[in-house]
């Protein structure tokens, strides 16, 4: 029988905060240690914003043959705090393995949303990347904090493919991820979590046999079922004194989202706004304002 | 601007023919392109979609954000696929007595209008059948992540034609596809932007009365390929209007005419130095495209049989 000598990691991230690169730096690394690996995004049509889904999976001695995308991970990684209540990350996670997640949140209050038997690798990731890289992206941050709550790689492995990828700004990444690696908090899960995210599955694609002849969609609009809600992390507040009900920012929005009340008063459909921020920009009055949070 | 204009926008129907959901970017200035278009084209229209963003978006299997008749066709033949809907139409008509006004509508990206579809599309033009083309022009294969197309502004720096020590990005300059469309003798081309509501929305009616092929070029922002913020969709389709960098008209019959003139252009460099695919560009460059934009503002300014400022 063949030893299974493999780690299956699910990373979620929000569309364009590089949790690609994450996976293939962590890839690279086990390559470098002459260890099989592969990384790949899970495609789908999301855009800059969604949440979203990269893998990695890395084998000590054996070809890797499988190529779907990972349902029961290892190790579950959260480049976005705001995923972690909004989705169920931990779906799948195996008995014994690692949830590491990016928050400014402690352990201590994280865990009490979780339960189950694994592990929770808390770092403010955010802080170090802002202090260290000047920017709030934490691809390269949050991998110096799963290599401490998982040996997945050796640290030192790191080096080659971050100079690659990377090249002047390589230094300033691998101290963001040493940073990381030395300031990531652990605690044991075995707490009753109190809140219950959103159920979630990776690929909801129905089979062939399902699909009608030439993938006919018979139902007009359906995508109204799907929440695009989820995507934006600054939403639209309306001061209704400074309203002089024109309509234009109704007009303007790429969600068709914006209608008025039986007051006539204009809102934002929040399950499909995706926190562009144009009905504020081009309201005449200013009587939408863009506040934190979905 | 006057109050009729402030409140012009109560006047446009509610109904959305292009539903909420889709998962084109946050700030997508081709969705809302597309939402007007739908809004003015009504329920009486069957779509052709070439590949890109939009088709992309809007229909993840199983679900499908439109609510009119829609078909999903390669990146080539989108034109090919309306005009055997159109010609369908018509023997129905002929030999089923079906009465009914649909109107058929092609559309795709710069890429599929201008580079891959345009055969299909000539060939469409050519034969006159009676369809509506519509081109949302975002300046690049968006899509599959920002590669040059022939309708990528010179000096934009795109995936496969980037900036850096030894390139200035895109070197060649804009594809004219409305002249290209019009070279067909058809009845109507006009272009338009996704930040002027009423104006696409009336030259998709315009379109609709047309017995024949016509002919429509809409810039559509994209804030994730052209690198500005989501809330600067709006803006910077004005900025392109207002600089004369994307001029408005309209060819009737042959017939050029200016929408949107201005005493004077904003300059060039109100509209590249907001964007991040032209943050490389020198002093020099500016003036280049300065120069170039002049000269084809004043070039469709003397079509339009008006005065050179
Ligand atoms: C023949 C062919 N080549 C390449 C592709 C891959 N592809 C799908 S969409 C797309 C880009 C579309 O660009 P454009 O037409 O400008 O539309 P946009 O996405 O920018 O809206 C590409 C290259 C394809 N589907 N078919
Ligand atoms: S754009 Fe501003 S003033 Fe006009 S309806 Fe919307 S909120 Fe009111
Ligand atoms: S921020 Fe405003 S314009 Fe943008 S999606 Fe939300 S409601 Fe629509
Ligand atoms: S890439 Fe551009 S055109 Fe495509 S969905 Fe995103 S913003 Fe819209
Ligand atoms: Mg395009």
């Amino acid at each position: 029988m063949i030893k299974d000598t493999s780690i299956e990691i699910r990373w979620h991230g929000r569309g364009g905060q590089g949790a690609v690169t994450s996976a293939e730096l962590i890839a690279l690394a086990a390559i470098h240690e002459g260890k099989f690996a592969q990384a790949f995004p899970s495609f789908g049509p999301e855009r800059r914003g969604a949440p979203v889904l990269a893998f990695n999976r890395i084998d000590a001695e054996n070809p890797i043959r499988i190529r779907s995308g990972v349902t029961k991970p290892d190790i579950v990684v959260v480049l976005d705090p705001g995923l972690v209540t909004l989705i169920n990350v931990t779906d799948g996670l195996k008995p014994g393995g690692c949830l590491v997640v990016n928050s400014t949140r402690t352990v201590e209050d994280l865990q009490q949303e979780f339960s189950g038997d694994w592990k929770l690798a808390v770092v403010d990731a955010a802080s170090i990347a802002r202090e260290l890289l000047g920017v709030n992206i934490v691809n390269t941050t949050m991998v110096g904090a799963l290599l401490k709550a998982s040996e997945a790689v050796k640290f030192d492995s790191l080096k080659a493919p971050l100079g690659e990828r990377f090249g002047a700004r390589a230094g300033a990444n691998f101290e963001a991820c040493m940073r990381a690696y030395n300031s990531t908090a652990i605690s044991q899960i075995t707490t009753t979590g109190t809140k219950k995210p959103k159920s979630f599955a990776v690929e909801k694609m129905p089979g062939w046999r399902e699909l009608l002849v030439g993938c006919m969609v018979t139902e007009p609009g359906n995508t109204k079922r799907f929440g695009t809600g989820d995507w934006k992390s600054q939403h639209p507040v309306w001061d209704d004194k400074k309203c002089i009900k024109c309509g234009i920012c109704s007009l303007v929005c790429p969600e068709g989202c914006i209608k008025p009340n039986n007051e006539g008063y204009y809102r934002a459909n929040l399950f499909y706004c995706k926190g562009c921020g144009m009905c504020a920009h081009e309201c005449w009055t200013q009587a939408i304002k863009m506040v934190e949070g979905t | 601007m006057e109050t009729l204009a402030i409140y012009a926008s109560r006047l446009v129907t509610e109904r959305d023919y292009f539903a909420s959901g889709h998962r084109a970017c946050s700030g997508c200035g081709e969705a809302l392109a597309l939402r007007y278009v739908c809004k003015a084209l009504g329920r009486n229209t069957i779509i052709s979609n070439a590949t890109g963003c939009m088709e992309i978006v809007s229909s993840p299997l199983p679900e499908t954000s439109w609510e009119v008749p829609w078909i999903h066709t390669l990146f080539e033949n989108a034109s090919a696929v309306a005009s055997g809907i159109e010609s369908g139409i018509k023997a129905l008509k002929r030999k089923h007595g079906y009465t009914k006004e649909v109107k058929v509508v092609a559309m795709g990206g710069d890429g599929g209008t201008a580079d891959i579809g345009l055969q299909s599309l000539s060939g469409a033009l050519e034969r006159g059948h009676d369809f509506i083309y519509v081109c949302f022009d975002n300046e690049a294969y968006m899509n599959t992540g920002i590669q040059r197309s022939s309708e990528t502004p010179f000096g934009a720096s795109t995936t496969t034609a980037p900036a850096g020590k030894f390139s200035m990005g895109q070197h060649t300059q804009k594809k004219n596809m409305p002249a290209i469309a019009a070279a067909h003798n058809i009845r109507y081309v006009a272009t338009s932007c996704s930040s002027y509501p009423f104006d696409i929305m009336n030259k998709i009616e315009k379109a609709k009365q047309i017995k024949g092929p016509s002919y429509i070029h809409i810039l559509s922002v994209c804030p994730t390929g052209w690198r500005t913020a989501s809330n600067l969709t709006i803006t910077m389709g004005r900025l392109a209007v207002e600089t004369g960098i994307f001029p408005m008209y309209e060819i009737e019959d042959g017939k050029y005419t200016l929408n949107f003139d201005y005493p004077k252009l904003r300059p060039v460099e109100d509209y590249l130095k907001v964007q991040g695919r032209f943050r490389h560009l020198t002093k020099e460059n500016t003036a280049e495209i300065q120069e170039h934009v002049l000269t084809e503002f004043n070039r469709i300014r003397l079509l339009a049989g008006k005065k050179i400022k």
